[in-house]
């Protein structure tokens, strides 16, 4: 697998505040990779940084293995779909997707071919003379698309590109965005603070908190193995407890049971169990959401969230007694 | 209509009144077939209009007035709007320092301004009347090229121009096929409002004057002074009937809304 993109020792300082901490990152090429993280934690300062339109303190990037730290953004042909998606307002739709084949000197009959085929692509083709403005947001997030992916970029760069869609259509666009990567063999970095979006689209995801990467790896790496408390209460493990040995442990809701504290018969093996109080209950149809209080072995009060599959015949209710059952097998232990 | 604040509409209505009335007045003496200003006019002739117009030391001003307008509302875009880019997207310190020299002209009294540049630029430099206009109708008009210019590129979205940069626009390219094209109807509206200003000055134009430059609002106050025939109110309705016509370009194009919110913003 070669690398499309690498950040070596990149680190970008606004005044006193470091946006971007020394991070080395490889993006492999061909595959949809994933800045995920809270607001602030350097993601899009990372992508613009390839990008081109800031450059960093320290630290390298290649592109294509050739070192492109201080490139300009005209000479890296990168395509980049903004958050806004910054469409030439003044420009018909098909001049916006031909704009930087204009540029590069494409000559007009194989220019509006390649416009044509493109907008196919994102299936605008009978949008391509009206202005953008006259378009919705779901149509100008494609023409955006059209017009960064007309140039055959060496890499596709979105920032946050489905955050200004409602959310049916971010659901469809995410499989559309997947498809147009899959048909264009495209390597794609994509910047989202969505987990449910990252683990669904990524081949590769990285998770950023604070300028630093915590963890990075295909979705069905780090989902069920977070490297730390951070990317575990990212991802929604919720449940954080410290077993008898200092270890966290931390577990999904999903695989929390709530059970009747006399009725349990007698601690398993192979089972976390701890007593406690519910101090919420949530019934939602499909499932049911229970918050117990509770000690963990270290004698630290804990919340547990159960959210378990509903019979509809629970009894348990605010104030019950209670005993929280996990699986062994399904605690994961976090480095901190 | 009514109105549900009595005292603000009543006042509105008064101001209205002050404004509009005394140009009524103007405008129907202009048609009047008598000899003099006298309202309510006796007959109705385009007499006065005819005279206007084959009066020399008005025609003659007219083109002066026009031509000063004209370049110096050249001038006055060629050193505002870059000057609004270095404010707004460059990495100018002090932003607001320049920012604010460039609107001090609004709040400067004129005759100030026109006094300053007569003893240093007329009787200093012995420059010519009309390069000393020039300069001060250049200075007069700055705010409104920085302003309203400034306005429009407060509501272009920055990553315009990123987007086109990325793209393949070098930053030249990008600026003029994406943000001058986007800065057109500010551009467009601080050159209306900038040539009517200039055409309007008194007091500049008044205290920079010379025998060979004289703009047309100065010569009409000057043959007032002279005479008080209803040619002048001619000339007058001439000027405002211009006025009008540039004003309803304005609107048609770029909207009041946007020009006079550019400067109040």
């Amino acid at each position: 697998m070669s690398t499309a993109a690498e950040f070596v020792a990149v680190s970008q300082v606004f005044g006193d505040f470091t946006a971007v901490d020394s991070i080395d990152l490889a993006i492999a090429e061909g595959k949809l990779t994933t800045l995920l993280g809270p607001s602030g934690c350097g993601k899009t300062t990372s992508l613009r940084m390839l990008a081109g339109y800031s450059a960093p303190t320290s630290g390298t990037i290649r592109i294509a293995g050739v070192d492109s730290t201080r490139t300009p953004p005209e000479k890296r042909g990168l395509g980049m779909v903004f958050q806004s998606y910054a469409l030439f307002p003044h420009l018909s739709v098909a001049e916006n997707v031909g704009y930087g084949l204009k540029l590069r000197g494409v000559e007009p009959t194989e220019r509006r071919r390649r416009v044509m085929e493109t907008l196919d692509l994102v299936g605008l083709a009978h949008l391509a003379a009206s202005k953008p403005k006259k378009l919705s947001g779901g149509q100008q997030q494609r023409v955006a698309l059209a017009r960064a992916i007309a140039i055959r970029p060496t890499l596709l760069l979105l920032d946050e590109p489905l955050s200004n869609l409602d959310a049916r259509l971010r659901v469809q666009m995410r499989a559309e965005i997947r498809r147009i990567q899959g048909e264009t063999g495209l390597t794609v970095v994509l910047v989202t603070h969505d987990q449910d979006e990252a683990l669904e689209m990524s081949d590769d995801m990285v998770l950023m908190r604070a300028g630093r990467i915590m963890q990075q790896g295909s979705p069905q790496q780090v989902f069920p193995n977070p490297a730390n408390r951070f990317v575990a209460d990212f991802l929604g493990y919720e449940n954080f407890v410290t077993a008898a040995d200092g270890t966290l442990l931390a577990v999904r809701p999903e695989h929390v049971a709530v059970s009747p504290a006399d009725g349990a018969g007698g601690a398993a093996h192979d089972c976390l169990q701890l007593a406690g109080v519910v101090t919420d209950v949530a019934y939602r149809g499909v499932d049911l959401l229970v918050t117990v209080q509770a000690r963990d072995a270290t004698g630290a009060e804990v919340r547990l969230l159960s959210d378990v599959r509903s019979t509809g015949s629970e009894t348990v209710a605010i104030g019950d007694r209670v005993t929280v059952t996990a699986p062994v097998s399904r605690l994961v232990a976090l480095a901190d | 209509m009514k109105t549900r604040r009595p005292v603000a509409g009543t006042l509105a209505v008064a101001g209205y009144v002050v404004m509009l009335v005394p140009i009524l007045f103007v405008v129907a003496t202009a048609f009047t077939s008598e000899r003099t200003l006298r309202f309510p006019p006796q007959g109705f002739s385009l007499r006065w209009f005819e005279a206007a117009l084959g009066y020399d030391p008005f025609i003659g001003a007219l083109v002066s007035s026009l031509q000063l307008a004209l370049v110096a509302t050249v001038l006055a875009l060629l050193v505002g709007v870059p000057a609004t880019l270095a404010i707004h997207r460059g990495r100018l310190p002090g932003k607001g320092l320049v920012e604010a020299l460039f609107l001090s002209p609004l709040i400067v009294p004129e005759l100030v301004v026109g006094l300053a540049l007569y003893q240093q630029l007329v009787i200093g430099f012995r420059l010519d009347s009309f390069p000393v206009l020039l300069i001060g109708h250049t200075v007069l008009m700055l705010p409104y090229a920085v302003r309203v210019t400034g306005a429009s590129l407060a509501l272009a979205d920055p990553a315009l121009e990123e987007a086109a940069r990325g793209l393949g626009a070098s930053p030249v390219r990008a600026f003029f096929t994406v943000t001058l094209p986007l800065l057109r109807p500010g551009i467009f509206s601080a050159a209306l409002l900038s040539f009517v200003t200039s055409f309007n000055n008194v007091p500049l134009s008044l205290l920079l004057q010379s025998r060979d430059f004289r703009t047309l609002p100065v010569t009409m106050l000057d043959y007032v002074q002279q005479s008080y025939d209803p040619m002048v109110a001619a000339m007058a309705t001439l000027i405002l009937a211009g006025t009008v016509v540039i004003a309803v370009i304005a609107e048609r194009t770029v909207g009041f809304a946007k020009i006079f919110g550019g400067i109040n913003r």
